[in-house]
């Protein structure tokens, strides 16, 4: 593993059960670097973030982080209980361990200080977001895993959380891996794109590997594409996907 | 008869409070059933102690340690969820429990009985319900987490087996020192009602856990305080008095989402 480099992926598998959700994936992520990861639904991109987080083991292969390496995670959903009694500033002290104040996060999410009185039950799934962000930004992560979410976030919700990470990037530093249903943030922002379908479809720089032979390949009949003349690129719109769970 | 009347009260003040704050964990994990059904595994264990002349407590202790055993491995092993395991311990147990516990003994172990506690017995249960506190209290952040953001809490490196079984051993501990003012069938009246009722008006989690705290502090006494004034079991007096709060909590602030 090179001084760069904050992850190295090898050869990685996932089995669950009797079903191989993930086979021979490799890839690698540099500091302050944007690896993008897309796919069809099922493809198993929730659980590569899951299996690199230790939240499910891996069968094969090997995960190397960078030493003493810190990481942020946003999950692709956080349901909050309607009748949770909990302000954001008490939800944000839940974090076990803090390189900066609840105000400092907020901060850097663009968030006004006095939602800290807010009760968390009362957000919106947007506003929800930018306060998981605060929290995955307390203990001031090198990288940062964003799996986004596929539901309940409106259009415009999306396009800022982008922009806000695309900032976070330039402000501190922080390389993402993000699993992205936005082909157009990922040319935007990507350095890399990593094409999953249980195994690796594609690995490279956006321009090169997101031509539509093989965007056809990965979705297959999962979505239908259509030029956005716009920005010249391609879009997918997904169908309503509940199968990305673990 | 007075030394003996106020250690019964201070212990009942901690096994209450030690309720409140279990109470409400359980309720944020949305585990409210469980205790309630978990409570009855303790039956066999106070059968063994009273057929066998030692502290039905001890019985009640070790019969719910195997319970929650056996219910967190059967869940690591099947995935088959908590409640239903519970279900299948629970009527398994409480079937034992009626069974062998003599007939005259079973109302006791069905609706407690504070006027039979000794003090011996009380003061088992007031040091055992400080440990509840302070473990609760020293491991809030961590269990609280675990219970509304799993996956938060695993990349955090808290490990989601470790803090369920912690959780169930302090469930079952609060249930352990409550059975002898409660009885195994009135356990939700210091577990779920209190912490039900708080998180009904509380503003934040710091309002939520002290209400719950209160709550079941209040409902003990006051469950207590009657049973000296009319002759009735003070089970009954808390578990009215419990959900009569909850009752007039619904007028105070109905839920509006």
């Amino acid at each position: 593993m090179s001084e760069t480099q904050l992850l190295k992926v090898e050869d990685l598998s996932v089995t669950i059960g009797d079903n191989k959700i993930l086979s021979n994936v490799s890839f690698s992520l540099d500091k302050e670097q944007v690896l993008a990861i897309i796919g069809p639904n099922g493809a198993g991109k929730s659980v590569l973030l899951k299996t690199l987080l230790g939240i499910i083991k891996p069968t094969e292969g090997k995960i190397e982080w960078a030493p003493n390496i810190r990481v942020g995670y946003l999950p692709q959903r956080f349901h909050v209980d309607l009748y949770l009694p909990m302000t954001v500033a008490e939800f944000l002290n839940l974090k076990p361990t803090r390189e900066m104040t609840n105000e400092k996060a907020l901060k850097l999410v663009k968030v006004d200080t006095s939602w800290l009185s807010r009760k968390l039950a009362h957000l919106s799934s947007g506003q929800l977001q930018r306060i998981l962000l605060a929290w995955s930004l307390l203990d001031n992560p090198q990288i940062l895993l964003f799996d986004e979410p596929t539901e309940n976030v409106d259009v415009v919700g999306q396009e800022s959380i982008y922009s806000l990470l695309h900032t976070l990037q330039d402000s501190i530093g922080v390389a993402l891996l993000i699993i992205s249903h936005d082909l157009h943030a990922v040319y935007r922002y990507a350095n890399n794109v990593l094409c999953l379908n249980q195994k690796m479809v594609c690995y490279g720089q956006p321009e090169d590997e997101l031509t539509v032979d093989k965007l056809s390949s990965l979705y297959k009949d999962q979505t239908f594409f259509h030029h956005d003349h716009d920005y010249g690129t391609i879009k997918i719109d997904a169908k309503p996907e509940h199968e990305d769970k673990a | 008869m007075t030394e003996l009347l106020t250690l019964t009260t201070l212990s009942g003040i901690l096994v209450a409070a030690a309720s409140g704050i279990v109470g409400s964990l359980l309720t944020l994990r949305k585990m409210t059933l469980l205790s309630d059904a978990l409570s009855h595994v303790a039956l066999p264990g106070i059968a063994i102690g009273i057929v066998f002349k030692f502290n039905p407590l001890f019985g009640g202790v070790a019969l719910l340690f195997v319970g929650v055993l056996l219910i967190w491995y059967i869940e690591m092993k099947t995935r088959l969820a908590v409640e239903s395991i519970t279900g299948v311990l629970f009527v398994t147990a409480l079937s034992l429990g009626a069974l062998l516990i003599p007939e005259q003994d079973l109302l006791e172990a069905f609706f407690g009985n504070a006027q039979n506690i000794t003090l011996e017995q009380a003061l088992a249960q007031a040091v055992i319900s400080i440990g509840i506190i302070a473990t609760a209290l020293y491991l809030l952040k961590p269990l609280a987490l675990s219970s509304i953001a799993p996956d938060l809490a695993t990349s955090s490196r808290i490990s989601q087996p470790k803090m369920e079984l912690l959780l169930l051993i302090l469930i079952a501990l609060t249930i352990a020192v409550g059975i002898s003012f409660v009885g195994v069938l009135l356990m939700s009246a210091l577990l779920i009602i209190p912490s039900v009722t708080a998180k009904n008006i509380a503003g934040s989690f710091k309002g939520f856990i002290t209400l719950s705290i209160g709550l079941a502090v209040i409902a003990l006494l006051s469950g207590l305080v009657i049973s000296r004034i009319y002759p009735i079991n003070p089970s009954f007096a808390t578990a009215l008095v419990s959900s009569a709060i909850f009752f007039i909590s619904l007028l105070i602030k109905r839920p509006t989402r």
